[in-house]
């Protein structure tokens, strides 16, 4: 948890929610601790080896009730009341003296993620790596593309769910660059374990310059890379992926005109690098049960020059 | 003009192995549900251990993902409609006539027939597995993913069809049990003296006949979609995937209370007994069952507080899902104040019971946590979900049928449960519960979904998660405890003879076990407590 306020003087949603986390448990702790100790004490006291005689037969103790009715009646109310102060705190608009949201395009794939960045009036489409600016409110749009998911990053807010034929909405901040780890929340299939979200947070100036170099085609690759792309082409890889600056536009699985320059792959099952990724393309269904990628027949030569190709493409 | 009636003459009482398949009798029909139910309990238990074996270390390959999934699934379904309700059911079956001073239920025959229809739905999910593959899109099934194209194979058929014929078992048994409860108490059995268990069942009977027939119609829209191409679910020709979890949370959210509240009236037998005194508050006890009831049909939608949902439905159902926890509340302070200034008798049902109540008050308050909408938000769907409502249906419906399985099992057989392996049974459950599912909160909170296969080493949860499958082990144990105690008790246990707790609802006034038709004659009672005032003529309760 790092400081809890930004300059414009709203509170990042993870902060909030912890905030209101953290008074909710002190009261349960109480309540606990006097209900667990009132037993314990019932339970030590009156056993049958200390007890004397017959006990009283007591029926019953009106006003007891009335009271053990109304005060935890009181209780509530009051966690009621702060509840609804920590939802209008996360659903207030854009602070008019701070930078204005960021909104971002996201839809939930069996099972990986699309990101949509607005960019010079279009978009640009990335996956499985959300890039944010720090200290900017980002609201993310969230779609989905077949099942319901569910986009959840502990550290940087709460969780709404993607459905079929709805957009909703949610708000992330983060206070400090660094890159946050999440996970899809929503059962959506064999692959739910291995639907990780990554989201690197960077200042503003860094996330400009990693937006226009994202929307940029991909470098013209030569030697290895070269033959690489070829195979890319006419093997099955481009009926679904699309590398930008080629031929290949398949709309099925993740964009890969920058899968170089990724930290993971998979959605979150490998750390990206050279054997990570030859690894991956010869045989995802062992690294990733159930995942829709299919093993192409490869051989160990166009593996290489399949990795070398995609490994350049930064 | 009047068409001859032939009375329905029953058979005279006999035990042999076609009589448990042709049986009417309430007592016999209590016992293959309450055998069908432990039955189920292991199958579902062993289903938890290897899922807990697959999560013990982060990326392991002890499973494959098709098969895990396949596994919670089925380990929902069966915990809550093939353990919970048939266990419940049983015992309200076997105990509730004989706590009115019935001869038996309203309608035996059909009681008969709601075991039966129970136990099939079970076994038509069951042959799923042989016939392709169990259902394996949660025990809640949403909405697509249930549907086609994205359930393919023929196991989400026997998840509609098996629950629903299973189902209909449930509805035909709530309406036996209310009308029994309504119209067949002996004379003196007001509604305001009857025993916290009955009442209980009455108002679970009716909770089942508002709750079921919402998931019997979500079971047809799906098949709809599934067999005969409806689009009720799917987004892109005009269906609602929300839809499908209104309907089954309609249902869902009151079935959380079917199991509890039958365990609630079991402990609030067994504390007053156990501790020498009355219970504190009846009418509180009994009436905050109501209020519970009547609230649990306004909640349904805290489990979709992520779906996006208007702030001001979100509001609603946040109020309305705290408020629940009043009355639940009061049930534990009545609880507790029966126990203050008794005489408390520490039998492994006590223990169970106490236990009970230490656990629940846990899960009591993770509750309302998931009831306050933001922090719902960040830890719904997680393992902080999966920990909160073990601690309800684990430590709160299981405790509560082993606490009920020690009380009631010498006047079903005649025979004490031995209290030493009791003893054994009880703290093994409880050290194994706990370590199995409080360490569950932290991993929900650091972000571990549920329904995960498996997780990244890189996530630092393999510590809690080893911490928690050693405790899935203890229980195991505990488990096998229990079986075996049933076992040797059948065969060996004390006898128990009549009244063997020193206790005061009627089904104590029979031998042990009862005859066939229950009773010699139809007792007539004036308080609460007809054996208590038998017992202490000098000391009778008021009427």
């Amino acid at each position: 948890m790092g400081p809890p306020r930004h300059t414009t003087g709203v509170r990042p949603p993870a902060e909030a929610i912890a905030s209101l986390a953290g008074i909710v448990a002190a009261i349960a702790f109480v309540i606990l601790i006097g209900v667990e100790a009132a037993l314990i004490y019932a339970a030590w006291r009156f056993r049958a080896s200390r007890a004397a005689g017959a006990p009283a037969q007591v029926y019953g103790h009106t006003r007891l009730e009335i009271l053990w009715t109304a005060a935890p009646l009181g209780v509530l109310a009051v966690v009621f009341v702060l509840m609804l102060g920590t939802m209008s705190e996360i659903g207030a608009s854009v602070p008019a003296n701070g930078p204005a949201a960021l909104r971002i395009g996201v839809i939930g794939h069996q099972w990986w993620w699309e990101y949509r960045y607005p960019h010079d009036g279009g978009e640009v489409v990335g996956a499985n790596e959300l890039h944010i600016p720090v200290a900017t409110p980002v609201d993310l749009e969230l779609r989905s593309a077949d099942v319901i998911h569910s986009f959840w990053v502990p550290e940087l807010g709460g969780k709404i769910d993607m459905i079929p034929g709805r957009a909703n909405v949610l708000r992330l901040y983060a206070s400090h660059a660094g890159v946050y780890a999440g996970q899809c929340a929503e059962f959506c299939g064999v692959e739910h374990a291995w639907m990780r979200i990554t989201v690197v947070a960077q200042p503003a100036d860094a996330f400009q310059r990693w937006l226009a170099a994202e929307a940029a085609p991909r470098a013209t690759p030569t030697g290895a890379a070269a033959d690489g792309e070829r195979i890319f082409a006419t093997e099955v890889c481009a009926s679904c992926h699309a590398v930008r600056g080629t031929a290949a536009a398949g709309p099925v699985g993740p964009d890969l005109t920058h899968v170089g320059s990724r930290l993971t792959l998979g959605a979150g099952v490998l750390r990206n690098d050279d054997a990570a990724m030859r690894a991956w393309i010869g045989d995802p269904q062992t690294i990733k049960p159930g995942a829709l990628m299919p093993q192409v027949p490869l051989s160990s030569a166009e593996l290489d020059a399949l990795t070398t190709y995609l490994r350049s493409l930064r | 003009m009047t068409a001859a009636v032939t009375p329905f003459v029953r058979r005279a009482a006999e035990m042999t192995a076609t009589s448990w398949l042709r049986t009417v009798d309430h007592k016999q029909i209590g016992v293959l549900y309450i055998g069908m139910g432990l039955a189920f309990l292991l199958i579902g238990g062993i289903e938890s251990l290897v899922m807990r074996a697959q999560l013990a270390t982060p990326e392991a390959r002890l499973v494959d993902p098709q098969l895990y999934d396949q596994l919670f699934t089925m380990h929902g379904i069966t915990m809550i409609f093939l353990a919970a309700i048939p266990l419940l059911v049983g015992f309200a079956n076997y105990i509730v006539p004989l706590m009115i001073g019935a001869r038996d239920v309203a309608f035996p025959r059909l009681n008969a027939l709601s075991f039966w229809l129970s136990l099939f739905g079970g076994l038509l999910l069951y042959f799923s597995i042989v016939a392709g593959g169990a259902p394996d899109a949660g025990w809640f099934a949403y909405a697509p993913l249930s549907d086609r194209p994205y359930a393919t194979g023929t196991g989400l058929d026997y998840y509609v069809l098996g629950l629903a014929v299973n189902g209909v078992g449930t509805i035909a048994g709530a309406i036996n049990l209310a009308v029994t409860i309504l119209l067949l108490r002996c004379p003196g059995l007001s509604i305001s003296r009857l025993p916290l268990l009955v009442w209980m069942t009455l108002v679970t009977s009716f909770l089942i006949l508002g709750a079921y027939p919402a998931l019997t119609a979500g079971l047809v829209m799906l098949m709809g979609d599934r067999l005969l191409g409806a689009h009720f679910f799917t987004a892109a020709t005009g269906g609602e995937p929300l839809l499908w979890q209104h309907v089954f949370w309609f249902f869902g959210h009151p079935e959380v209370y079917i199991v509890i509240l039958p365990a609630f009236g079991m402990i609030s037998e067994i504390i007053p007994v156990f501790s020498g005194k009355p219970i504190f508050g009846y009418r509180f006890v009994a009436g905050s069952s109501v209020a519970i009831a009547f609230l649990s049909f306004s909640v349904w939608a805290h489990h979709m507080f992520a779906v996006g949902l208007s702030a001001g439905e979100d509001v609603f159902f946040s109020a309305a899902s705290m408020l629940i926890a009043v009355p639940t509340g009061v049930k534990i302070f009545n609880w507790l104040a029966t126990m203050m200034g008794g005489r408390l008798r520490f039998v492994t049902a006590m223990l169970f019971a106490v236990g009970f109540i230490a656990v629940f008050v846990v899960g009591g308050l993770t509750g309302v946590s998931l009831a306050i909408v933001p922090l719902d938000w960040a830890v719904t769907d997680s393992y902080y979900v999966v920990a909160h409502m073990h601690y309800v249906l684990f430590g709160g419906v299981v405790f509560g049928v082993f606490a009920g399985s020690y009380y009631w099992f010498p006047k079903i057989t005649g025979r004490f449960l031995s209290e030493r392996l009791g003893r054994w049974h009880f703290w093994l459950s409880f050290v194994g519960f706990n370590l199995t599912f409080l360490p569950q909160h932290w991993l929900g909170i650091q972000g571990m979904a549920r329904r995960m296969w498996t997780y990244a080493a890189d996530t630092g949860w393999g510590p809690l998660n080893l911490l928690s499958s050693i405790g899935a082990a203890i229980l195991a144990v505990s488990v096998l405890v229990f079986a075996w105690n049933v076992v040797a008790s059948l065969r060996a246990g004390a006898l128990a003879g009549d009244d063997p707790w020193d206790a005061w609802t009627l089904e104590w006034a029979t031998s042990s076990p009862p005859p066939h038709d229950n009773v010699e004659s139809i007792p007539k009672v004036t308080s609460k407590r007809p054996l208590w005032d038998r017992k202490h003529p000098e000391l009778k309760d008021p009427s």
